[in-house]
Formats: structure tokens, C-alpha cells, sequence
């Protein structure tokens, strides 16, 4: 019954954004539902020689899955160490404190000038983005793992090493996993304005962004319309996962 | 004698301006100035009505006559005072200085590239405007509401707008030292140009040695094979048809490769916009060329600056700015002149220049000054507005949106 309810929403909000955009008749403040489906009906046609929506959005999770891997391998290592030891914690809580209110894009000319315009500078960026709710849910997981967990453990004679890989970070995992999550649905965002810097050339965000020029609405809209797909597609996927493997979670008192 | 007279006037004028002791124009009215970093934002800001009109480089011009938001009210040769914009200079071909020196027949080869297309241009405009739509819109339709317009049409008309030339002649460089006066007045010049005089100025800003190199291999219809380098060049461009010889010469690879020997050949030649050419020399590869594209020129100088790129395709003052600041370039050749135009919202009643005037204090008078966007401060486009708008009695503003 919830799914039905839900659908009522967006149809409404079709329904009023053709009718406003009729009212309005102004393309560049909302164009027309007939301009947009279209395009998205579509998704293999070439737009304005960027290439087709389904080859812009390959381009764009290809990077932003390289940036997703590499702050994933950064953050948990990192996260499990900070939550395990108290003094690596306060060796490096502070500096972690201090880079990540910084929006990722604020790094974008630096990034250019370190890694040099394309693929790598964006890279750098979508890890920005992805890196932090990673490190944070993975220091909060690890810190979470019962004591008792632990303790019984060491009693039965386990090493450091088997404690951390067999109790720690499997005890973890449920919070690590929605680390992930928030993390990717960040870098998605990223990696949508990291294709905003100069020298790209592809990408839903180049899309949308090249679109603009010409004052090209209903390209601009159908681009975020498929990013928000893509979007809901992987957060899906991620919780699918969450609630097979991770639906111990709360249960284990 | 009567000529004389005039002369005499003229001078005496002159002379007190000079001296402070007239003002030559009684400002008598506001207009307000918004910079959008480039003309991505144009079109939405002046349909929904958040200015009341635009300066841009083609192909932007036409956008709004096509979208019917906003109508042409002059080019940018004709802006005032008289003959003052006619034949002005636009973009130019620069590169870092120690590409030009670590190799220099690159440089020559890249501004025989360039000479070639440029030539290619001038003969063959409404091919190179359909290769020009290629590259900027894959020849797409823009739809605007009901109307949809082909991107082939929209380039057609912006094409006879510009004036593509190579040669960096006396006329071209003196037009370009008037942009460093016009930045000098903006305190855009804080390094080597701050107080030049003309001649240091020119030697500061040019070398004509790769244009002059160019144009005796082409007559000699021998292309001289450099170096190569191992490791990719970087080229910056815009994406406007100022910079068509670029896209001619990558477009048409196969014509200049069978008829002078040189190319920008795309690697993957399926591309509506090649992001990586080869350039050939004699069927040779000498260098992989990444072709990057920004949305202004400030943002390409960036890039030289931090030798990102090394070859850049650009306007006029931000080569000018970048190299007041240290950056190693030197500009090259001219690419086009002219190229830009004015555009005013759809009724508006100015139709030329005059009635643009007399609308702008018209609303000023009443309290509501219009309000102009110029891609960025500094810009050509900007500094044509400005002289125009001070020169017709009205002081400009900068303004927020």
C-alpha cells in the first residue's frame, strides 16, 4: 500500500509542472514536459555533440567509482585504526576535523593544478566528497562493537590481528556499509560538479552544464533527471544489500 | 583653412583634457554591469528578465534572436566611438615561452596549423560554419519552447560577424596596447605592464618569429619536421567559433595532411568534439595534443600559468593579464577580429546603438538603470562596453545579481 501512495506525489507533480510551464511559457524558467520526455525516451541520441545520456552517465559513474574506490580504501583502514587506538586517534582526529568542512569543489583549482585537468583531478575531488562519511561511520562502528565481543575474544587467546579482522571490523560492518552508502550518494554529487571544471569534456554534469550555454532547459533538466535515477538506483542497491546482510543489526542484544 | 581651424580646435581640446580642465562628458546616467563568468548564464538571465541585456562572443550573439528573448542591437566592430572598435582584436594564439624555446619548429608547425585553417576559413565559410556547428553542438537543433533551430543556421549567421585573420600586423598590435590601457584604467595590470611605455609593452606581449617562420614554410610549401615530444601537449581553446581555425584544422585533417603535410589528426575520428590530435608533420607523428576546453579565458590562463597547458587559444586580455602576472607566454598571431555583439531584451525599444543610449538614461532617470552582463571583468567584451557606454555620457556600475 505504501508504494501507491507514494507514486500520487510525482504524477502531481508532472501534472502541475505541465501546467505551469504552459502558464509560464518561458522555456528558460521551466520548459515543457513534451520537450523533456523526449530526451529521455531517447538516451542513445547524441546531445549537441557531447555524446548520448547513456554514454554520459557511464563516463560519469566510471569516475565516480574510481573516486569511490580509492576513498574507500583510505577510510576504512584509516576509520578502523582511529576507532581501535585512542592515541592514533588523537594523532590525527584533529587535522581530519580540520579538512573536512571544506567542500570539496573549494578544492578544485588546487586539485587542477596538482593532478592536472581530467580524470584525476575529478577523482580527487569524488574521494573528497566520498571520503568522510566513510571515515566517520567507520571510526563510529569500530567504537560501537560490544566490549564484551572483544574481551571474550581476547580471553580465548586471539591475536590484535584475528581480533580486528574477525570481530572488529565484521562488528562494524552494518555502520561501515551505511558509511558507504552516504559516502557514494556524496560522490555522485561530486562528481556532477567536479565535471564542472575546466577541460572536461564529458559527463552528466558537462551535459548540463554545456546545455546551459545555449540555453538549452529541457537537455539540463532530463541530465538531472537521470542523475537523480542513477542516484536512487545505487541507494537502492546499497540498502537492498544493508537489509540481507546487515539485518542482524539491533537484533544482536 | 577651415581644416586647420578644426585642427587647432582639436588639438586645444585635447590639450585641456590633458590638463584636467574640462571633463569631455557630463555623465548623465547609470548603467549597471554583471559579470557571469562567460556566457553559460546569459540566455537564462536575460529571458527571465534578470538583465535587460548582454555582451558576448559568437556564437552566443545569436542565441537570443533565435530563442526570440532578446534581439541584436549592434556588433562590436560598429560599437562607439566611431571606427574606435572596427577590425578590433580578439582572440590570439599564445604559448609558454619554454615550449617556444625547448621547441621552437613546434610552435612554428602549430601557427602553420593554424595559418592554413585560418585560410581555409576565410575561403570556405559556410563549411567551416558547418564544422564549427559540428564541434560545438554535434549540428544538434537548440529548441527553445516551440521554435527549434538548427545549430548549423545559428552559426551561419554568426559567421560573417568575424573576421578571421593570422597576421599580427603594426595596426593589430597597437589595437592590442589599447587593451593594456583599458586594463591598466580596470588596475587589472599590477606586474610587467603596469607603466610600459608602448614599445616595452609590445616587446613584453609578442613574438611574431613563429608567424613570420610559418608563413615562409607555407610559401615554401614546405613544412620543417620538429622534434618530437614525448610527452602530450596541452592546447586550451574556448568554445566559440573565434576559434574555428582549431576546429577546421582538426576537421579537415585529411585535406591539409594530402595538401600541405601537416595535420591535426583525431585519434578517434568518430568524435564531434576530439579531445586528443596528433599533429603530423609529413605524415610523421610529432606530438599527442590534448585539447582542452574552459568556459573563459581566465580560466585557460590558469592552466597555462601552472603548465597544465603549453599552446593556448584565447582573447586578448586575459593573454594580456596573464602576462603581466609572470606568466611565461607570449602571444603569437591574431585569430579573428571582431566577433562580438550587443543584445538587449525583446522590447526594449533600442534598435541601434543611439536608441540603446536614450533607453539606458531614459531608465536611469527614472530610477531604474539597466543592468548589462559582460562574460568577465576585463574581458574584451567588457572593455568594449565600458569605453562605449562612458563615451555615449554614461557612467558604469558594477553591480551584484
Amino acid at each position: 500500500m505504501r508504494r501507491p501512495l507514494g507514486i500520487i506525489l510525482p504524477i502531481l507533480l508532472l501534472i502541475v509542472w505541465e501546467i505551469a510551464a504552459r502558464s509560464i511559457n518561458n522555456q528558460f524558467i521551466l520548459p515543457r514536459l513534451e520537450t523533456v520526455v523526449p530526451v529521455l525516451l531517447s538516451p542513445t541520441v547524441d546531445i549537441l555533440g557531447t555524446g548520448s545520456l547513456v554514454h554520459n552517465a557511464l563516463v560519469s559513474l566510471e569516475r565516480v567509482g574510481a573516486g569511490f574506490l580509492v576513498a574507500l580504501a583510505i577510510a576504512i583502514p584509516l576509520g578502523v585504526g582511529m576507532g581501535w587506538s585512542q592515541r592514533f586517534d588523537a594523532l590525527v582526529d584533529t587535522t581530519i576535523q580540520l579538512l573536512r568542512p571544506i567542500p570539496p569543489l573549494a578544492w578544485g583549482p588546487l586539485a587542477i593544478a596538482w593532478f592536472s585537468v581530467g580524470i584525476n583531478s575529478m577523482v580527487f575531488i569524488i574521494f573528497l566528497g566520498a571520503f568522510f562519511p566513510i571515515l566517520l561511520n567507520t571510526i563510529d562502528g569500530v567504537r560501537a562493537v560490544k566490549r564484551t565481543w572483544v574481551e571474550v575474544a581476547q580471553t580465548l587467546g586471539a591475536s590484535e590481528r584475528q581480533v580486528l579482522s574477525k570481530v572488529v571490523l565484521p562488528g562494524a560492518s552494518p555502520t561501515i556499509w551505511t558509511g558507504l552508502r552516504v559516502g557514494f550518494g556524496i560522490a555522485w554529487m561530486c562528481v556532477i560538479a567536479a565535471e564542472w571544471l575546466p577541460g572536461t569534456t564529458s559527463g552528466l554534469g558537462y551535459l548540463t552544464l554545456y546545455a546551459y550555454n545555449f540555453g538549452q532547459m529541457h537537455y539540463i533538466i532530463a541530465g538531472m533527471i537521470t542523475i537523480g535515477i542513477i542516484g536512487i538506483a545505487f541507494d537502492l542497491l546499497f540498502r537492498s544489500v544493508e537489509d540481507r546482510w546487515f539485518c542482524w543489526r539491533g537484533l544482536e542484544r | 583653412m577651415k581644416g586647420m581651424r578644426l585642427l587647432l580646435i582639436g588639438c586645444l581640446a585635447v590639450l585641456l583634457i590633458a590638463a584636467g580642465c574640462t571633463t569631455t562628458q557630463q555623465a548623465t546616467g547609470d548603467v549597471g554591469i554583471l559579470y557571469t563568468k562567460g556566457t553559460g548564464p546569459m540566455p537564462t538571465l536575460l529571458a527571465t528578465k534578470q538583465i535587460d541585456g548582454y555582451i558576448a562572443w559568437q556564437p552566443f550573439v545569436e542565441v537570443a534572436p533565435v530563442a526570440h528573448i532578446g534581439k541584436v542591437i549592434t556588433y562590436s566592430g560598429e560599437l562607439p566611438p566611431d571606427d574606435r572598435w572596427k577590425n578590433h582584436p580578439c582572440c590570439v594564439l599564445t604559448a609558454r615561452t619554454d615550449l617556444m624555446s625547448s621547441n621552437p619548429a613546434f610552435v612554428d608547425a602549430m601557427g602553420a596549423a593554424t595559418i592554413l585553417a585560418t585560410q581555409y576559413v576565410t575561403d570556405h565559410p559556410s563549411e567551416a560554419a558547418d564544422m564549427v556547428a559540428d564541434w560545438l553542438a554535434g549540428k544538434g537543433n537548440f529548441t527553445y519552447g516551440n521554435i527549434t533551430v538548427s545549430s548549423v543556421d545559428v552559426l551561419d549567421r554568426a559567421f560573417p560577424t568575424v573576421k578571421f585573420v593570422n597576421e599580427p600586423s603594426d595596426q593589430w598590435m597597437n589595437g592590442q596596447v589599447e587593451f593594456v590601457y583599458a586594463l591598466r584604467e580596470l588596475g587589472a595590470l599590477t606586474g610587467s605592464l603596469k607603466n610600459s611605455s608602448d614599445a616595452e609593452s609590445k616587446a613584453i606581449l609578442f613574438d611574431t618569429g613563429p608567424y613570420t617562420r610559418a608563413m615562409a614554410m607555407i610559401n615554401a610549401s614546405s613544412i620543417t619536421v620538429p622534434e618530437a615530444e614525448a610527452n602530450p601537449i596541452g592546447v586550451g581553446y574556448l568554445l566559440s567559433d573565434h576559434h574555428a581555425s582549431l576546429f577546421v584544422a582538426v576537421k579537415k585533417w585529411q585535406y591539409f595532411n594530402d595538401t600541405y603535410g601537416i595535420a591535426l589528426k583525431p585519434e578517434d575520428p568518430t568524435a564531434t568534439r576530439p579531445d586528443l590530435v596528433d599533429l603530423l608533420v609529413k605524415g610523421k607523428k610529432v606530438a599527442t595534443l590534448k585539447l582542452i576546453p574552459a568556459d573563459a579565458g581566465p580560466q585557460l590562463m590558469q592552466l597555462a600559468a601552472t603548465n597544465t597547458i603549453q599552446v593556448a587559444y584565447v582573447g586578448n586580455p586575459p593573454a594580456i593579464a596573464a602576462i603581466d602576472k609572470g606568466t611565461p607566454l607570449k602571444i603569437l598571431m591574431a585569430l579573428n577580429n571582431e566577433g562580438s555583439g550587443v543584445v538587449v531584451i525583446t522590447d526594449s525599444p533600442a534598435t541601434d546603438w543611439a536608441s540603446f543610449v536614450q533607453w539606458a538614461k531614459e531608465r536611469s532617470a527614472a530610477g531604474k538603470p539597466i543592468k548589462m552582463a559582460a562574460p568577465g571583468k576585463g574581458s574584451i567584451q567588457d572593455v568594449m562596453l565600458r569605453y562605449a557606454l562612458e563615451e555615449s555620457g554614461l557612467s558604469v556600475k558594477e553591480v551584484q545579481a
